[in-house]
């Protein structure tokens, strides 16, 4: 029996004016033909708006077909009849982990789907443990959901449908909101389900890494199935990738880059040890007295003189109360004007707390903040004025948003500062077209706009204060690959265009590798490392045992290096690691 | 702003009050409050205050629990003292005036004040020791006779619960929202009543939208766990009476009778 069919699958929205009559069609799956074999692991790839989640709704039956059929484990999902046994055979996983879970209590909210099944108290029971068990949460089994991280929450989901007993699990990107270790736990459980039960496991996901798991991966563009194979299949086309906005991981793309320099790299290696042993075949071993490969640093925008200084800073919640945690833990630190820093720390490290201390969002509990040398709690010390040099932009543009149009939105911040509305709005002008929105689309409204534009109008919506300092949290969360580039790419831009100081919050080294004058490295509430990317990266050990790789392509450059391959370098991008791998070749 | 928001007062002990049956306490408060308005002397508190002091003691809530629990209230409880002081007629002790204070004020006062700082002390003892999720079930079953008369019981139960569960990640999300419109220099600390009011706008207008999506978001991964109302819907945890719900229920019939024995023979 195969668990999902689908044959010519069309779904349109439909937008219906005032009377009810169809106004406008979107078509968001156009003639989508699938097989999906049983106990197979599949990945569904594909950027925002590919129309993957629709295609995740019609198995489970939550949205029927304009045209053509979708069976479920042989069932036809336009039969009404089916819908309860659909959805217990192919149980469904969301993205977002608080809008998921139902009930107070952890066993409670994995009871909730048998309890809706009608099944019998005692068996519930057992279900429970067992599906607990199975996703490795039975810890937890009494916790209020509240309490759990990102990946935990997940966990506990899909516990919430193992009690079902599904035959297939449909998963529409579990790890969009996780950090890296949650997303790490998550796909080892799915991984596990998949092998030791023989549950087919339906991935949807725009991040790479989850991809190399799978026994066959389907990428969608604008509706339509564009590629399907297995992982090396799909990655060795990488230029085709590229266009519906993925990317491959880090390692083939270097190899690619040698590929194309005329070294007979396969294109098809997913890891960086496959890469290590491919390239050894290729060459021999360098003479101790190879020089090592100079590489070019750039040049920095950042002068000697400190814009903000942190000053045996503290940050203690729940003081005097059983609750007591330390965020942030005697942390001294010099930002200096232009300077481009990459702070990475994963979830709960104190990164986010230390970022809204640079503001005076949230007061140190000891020791003194000062920008351009003026302590921020000193008395009678303007934080509002402050707020507007420190420009502080949170993850969420969803949480800032909220005037009728973009230009309006951004004006909020620059009226803030007792601007006229004229100089607002020559304000919010300006950030916009810095942040590349388009003018034609300034009176829209901010809420149609895609997850990558949100972003920028709420960048734009800080940038109008014209800050000394730009802190971005986590600007890239949930973007598509390309997406994500983009952000970067711009942001870079801005600071070269407005010598700007930049301190980007991120848990991806990648992220921060390519632009970043330095990074500070922060764990448990204290700075690791405060270094240039380089050095930071030397301590590869170190930042695991952290919970934090270094980029993929450092990692080869690594293991090249210890085996005496390659001779030991700093690259820590494809581009310069290509160039020393490409001289080694003999 | 909004850190500090829990909601109920669960004190997690274990206690033979706390393994009660929701339902034999709801019902039980209910008795209590009924019988604090059925006597009209001092002498009558005696015989609740004993009864609340035992069932204060078996639940192994501290007492400063409960007074922490009249601090709200503290306001209306002196208001009412007061008044009554000062309102009744009588044997009058001290005048200004048109005030005068009279002994059966003082006795009124006082007697009127026990009795609410009773009324909320037993209420108390109940959220403290039945969790937010049992009470809800408890009413749950309690109401369910009125579903006869299309009275949506299950689905005002399910309400509540869902509530209790969203209430905090809401209140978190207000905070993060009212930083994310700080840092961009909005002022809500200062200003008067109607600044202040459309300083909210903000905040309010982010919430209101993400609260939609999360209502849509649940909606679509109930419907996907199979949920379809309270119609053959199991139970993981149903609520069964135990050997120590027949000795509640026994003692609180005790306990109304000779309340209402001592109202009527002795007139307490």
């Amino acid at each position: 029996m195969l668990p999902v069919v689908t044959e010519n699958l069309v779904h349109d929205y439909v937008t219906r004016d005032e009377e009810g009559n169809a106004a406008e069609a979107k078509r968001a799956l156009d003639h989508v033909n699938l097989e999906v074999e049983e106990g197979q692991f599949i990945v569904v790839l594909g950027a925002n708006g590919s129309g993957k989640s629709t295609l995740a709704k019609h198995i489970n039956a939550l949205l029927l077909p304009s045209e053509g059929r979708v069976l479920t484990c042989n069932m036809d999902t336009a039969d009404d009849d089916f819908l309860w046994e659909i959805r217990r055979n192919a149980g469904m996983v969301f993205q977002n982990p608080d809008n998921q879970i139902v009930a107070s209590v952890v066993e409670e909210d994995v009871g909730f789907g048998p309890e809706n099944l009608g099944v019998p108290t005692e068996e519930i029971l057992t279900r429970v443990a067992q599906s607990l068990a199975a996703v490795g949460m039975e810890k937890y089994r009494e916790s209020s959901p509240n309490k759990l991280s990102g990946g935990q929450k997940q966990r506990v989901a899909i516990a919430g449908i193992l009690a079902m007993q599904p035959k297939c699990i449909l998963l529409d990107e579990p790890t969009a909101m996780l950090d890296p270790s949650g997303r790490k736990d998550v796909l080892e459980t799915l991984v596990c389900l998949n092998k030791e039960k023989g549950i087919t496991v339906i991935l949807i996901t725009h991040y790479m890494e989850e991809v190399i798991n799978a026994d066959r991966v389907f990428v969608m563009n604008a509706g339509r199935i564009v590629m399907q194979g297995t992982p090396r299949e799909i990655f060795a086309r990488s230029e085709e990738l590229r266009q519906y906005r993925l990317e491959v991981p880090q390692v083939t793309e270097l190899a690619l880059m040698l590929a194309n320099r005329g070294i007979p790299m396969p294109a098809s290696v997913l890891t960086p040890e496959e890469f290590a042993e491919e390239y050894r075949k290729l060459a021999g071993v360098s003479s101790e007295n190879d020089p090592a490969p100079a590489l070019s640093e750039k040049p920095s925008e950042r002068n000697d003189e400190p814009i903000l200084s942190l000053r045996d800073v503290s940050y203690v919640y729940g003081e005097k109360t059983a609750y007591r945690t330390v965020a942030v833990d005697k942390v001294n630190l010099d930002i200096f004007r232009g300077e481009y820093i990459g702070l990475i720390g994963h979830t709960g490290s104190g990164k986010s707390t230390l970022i809204q201390m640079l503001n005076g969002l949230e007061q140190a509990s000891s020791g003194t903040v000062l920008f351009d040398g003026e302590d921020i709690f000193g008395e009678g010390y303007d934080r509002r004025k402050l707020r507007s040099n420190v420009g502080l932009v949170f993850q969420y543009p969803d949480h800032q948003l909220f005037e009728t149009t973009i230009l309006r939105d951004v004006c909020f911040g620059p009226r803030n500062q007792g601007l006229t509305e004229e100089e607002a709005k020559e304000r919010a002008a300006w950030a916009l077209r810095l942040v590349g929105v388009d003018e034609s689309r300034w009176q829209a409204s901010p809420l149609e706009l895609s997850g990558g534009q949100k972003r920028r109008v709420a960048i734009a919506g800080v940038l109008a204060m014209k800050p000394q300092v730009l802190v971005l949290d986590e600007p890239t969360a949930g973007l598509d690959p390309a997406g994500r580039d983009e952000i970067l790419a711009e942001i870079d831009r801005i600071r070269r265009e407005t010598g700007m100081t930049v301190i980007l919050v991120s848990h991806r080294m990648e992220d921060v590798a390519r632009y970043a004058d330095r990074l500070i490295v922060i764990n448990d509430g204290q700075i690791r490392f405060a270094a240039p990317p380089r050095e930071v990266f030397r301590h590869r050990e170190e930042l695991t045992d952290i919970g934090l790789e270094v980029p993929q392509v450092t990692q080869v450059m690594q293991i090249l290096a210890a085996d005496g391959i390659v001779p030991p370098s700093d690259a820590i991008i494809p581009e310069e690691a290509a160039e020393i791998l490409a001289a080694c070749v003999k | 702003m909004l850190k500090n928001v829990t909601i109920g007062q669960y004190y997690p002990v274990d206690s033979i009050i706390h393994r009660l049956d929701p339902r034999t306490k709801i019902v039980g408060t209910l008795l209590y409050i009924v019988s604090l308005f059925l006597f009209r002397t001092f002498s009558g508190f005696i015989v609740v205050g004993t009864v609340f002091a035992g069932i204060l003691i078996l639940s192994k809530v501290p007492f400063r629990y409960l007074l922490r629990g009249l601090k709200p209230i503290l306001f209306i409880l002196v208001f009412t003292m007061i008044c009554n002081f000062f309102l009744a007629d009588g044997e009058v002790l001290w005048q200004w005036k048109f005030l005068k204070l009279t002994k059966e004020g003082i006795q009124r006062g006082f007697f009127m004040g026990i009795r609410l700082a009773l009324l909320v002390f037993g209420t108390s003892i109940m959220t403290y020791t039945t969790t937010p999720n049992s009470l809800t079930d408890g009413l749950e079953r309690l109401m369910s006779p009125l579903r006869v008369i299309h009275f949506p019981v299950h689905e005002l139960a399910m309400m509540m619960s869902i509530a209790l569960r969203f209430i905090p990640i809401l209140a978190e999300e207000a905070q993060r929202i009212s930083k994310a419109q700080m840092a961009r220099g909005a002022d809500m600390e200062s200003g008067g009543l109607i600044r202040r009011a459309k300083a909210m706008v903000p905040i309010l207008i982010p919430l209101l939208i993400s609260s939609f999506r999360r209502a849509f978001d649940l909606a679509t991964a109930m419907e996907a766990r199979c949920y379809h109302g309270g119609k053959g819907r199991t139970k993981m945890k149903p609520l069964r009476y135990g050997l120590r719900d027949l000795f509640g229920y026994l003692f609180l019939a005790c306990y109304m009778t000779t309340i209402i024995l001592l109202r009527m023979f002795r007139n307490i």
